[in-house]
């Protein structure tokens, strides 16, 4: 399939692309990847915390995907849904890893990630951030990234975790309040 | 220490985190399609080794119901002579019967007749 860019805006073009994919076509399935992949592995990297298993943990999401592609309704947005494969998957991954996400020795800068960082701050802000937000109880970190970093309605995010929206409001609220006190001695006190 | 253009914590929260929102990794929708190929030569390999199973089991089933072993035919050949000595009998027992039946009924000599005829 040509690399042009679709005429049809992202939505429309995903659904075209996911009935393709039922019928088999790899190439649908090669855009579809190259278009979303990149917010994907970011989340899943937030959650894990390693690039190296945020990789294969986007790759089996993918790969659910493909094989739920004929069964596939168009409810909601095609990247909602990919995140709620892959918050189920995080979740499986806590579990297997007996409970707690990660260690804050994962958040170690990894080799290329500051790459373009070149400000010496900006890397250890962002080491700070990622180290104070593993910290954070499950939900409430999945909620923060969700809402700060993917950019996503109150209302997605609840139907991504499966939990009403007061929910997700409480969790963002808790994990903001967390966040303030463990980076206090970072940030400074305003 | 006044800081008057630092951005609140919410600024800088945001901003770290929006720094990690997009991780593109190079080849990785290549990865994903060979991934898929992989899983879908799996399937039809599973698919076509429970049909081949499936057939085995079945040809086995008709081979033996065709071709029975050696204790199903002895057990088959010991029915056969059973049945053929009962049938025997009974058609000896019904024949004598039948011969019964058709002998004309004629008074048989006494024991005491018998003797005194061979006596004299």
């Amino acid at each position: 399939m040509a690399q042009e860019e679709p005429t049809l805006p992202d939505d429309e073009d995903d659904k075209r692309l996911m009935a393709l994919i039922a019928e088999g076509d790899d190439d649908a399935l090669r855009l579809l990847v190259h278009r979303h992949h990149a917010r994907l592995v970011g989340y899943l990297r937030g959650e894990v915390g390693s690039q190296a298993t945020a990789e294969e943990l986007a790759m089996e999401v993918f790969i659910r995907l493909h094989r739920a592609a004929a069964r596939w309704r168009p409810e909601a947005k095609l990247s909602t849904y990919l995140i709620h494969i892959a918050h189920n998957l995080v979740l499986n991954e806590w579990r297997r890893r007996g409970r707690k996400p990660t260690t804050a020795l994962e958040f170690a800068a990894e080799p290329g990630d500051t790459s373009q960082q070149s400000a010496r701050r900006v890397a250890e802000l962002d080491e700070a951030f990622q180290r104070a937000i593993a910290q954070l109880p499950p939900e409430q970190r999945t909620a923060i990234l969700l809402i700060v970093q993917q950019e996503l309605p109150y209302e997605d995010i609840a139907v991504i975790m499966g939990v009403p929206v007061s929910s997700v409001k409480t969790w963002i609220h808790r994990a903001r309040a967390r966040l303030r006190d463990l980076l206090k001695d970072f940030h400074g006190n305003p | 220490m006044n800081h008057p253009e630092r951005p609140s914590f919410d600024q800088e929260l945001a901003a770290s985190l929006s720094r990690g929102r997009a991780v593109a990794v190079p080849g990785f929708a290549d990865r994903v399609v060979e991934a898929v190929r992989g899983e879908r030569r799996r399937r039809v390999v599973v698919r076509w080794s429970s049909i081949a199973t499936a057939a085995a089991a079945c040809c086995v089933a008709i081979l033996s119901l065709a071709f029975p072993t050696e204790a199903s035919l002895n057990r088959q050949t010991l029915a056969l002579v059973a049945r053929d000595e009962s049938s025997q009998f009974a058609d000896l027992l019904g024949a004598a019967d039948d011969l019964s039946l058709l002998s004309p009924a004629v008074d048989k000599p006494s024991v005491v007749d018998v003797l005194n005829a061979t006596g004299s």
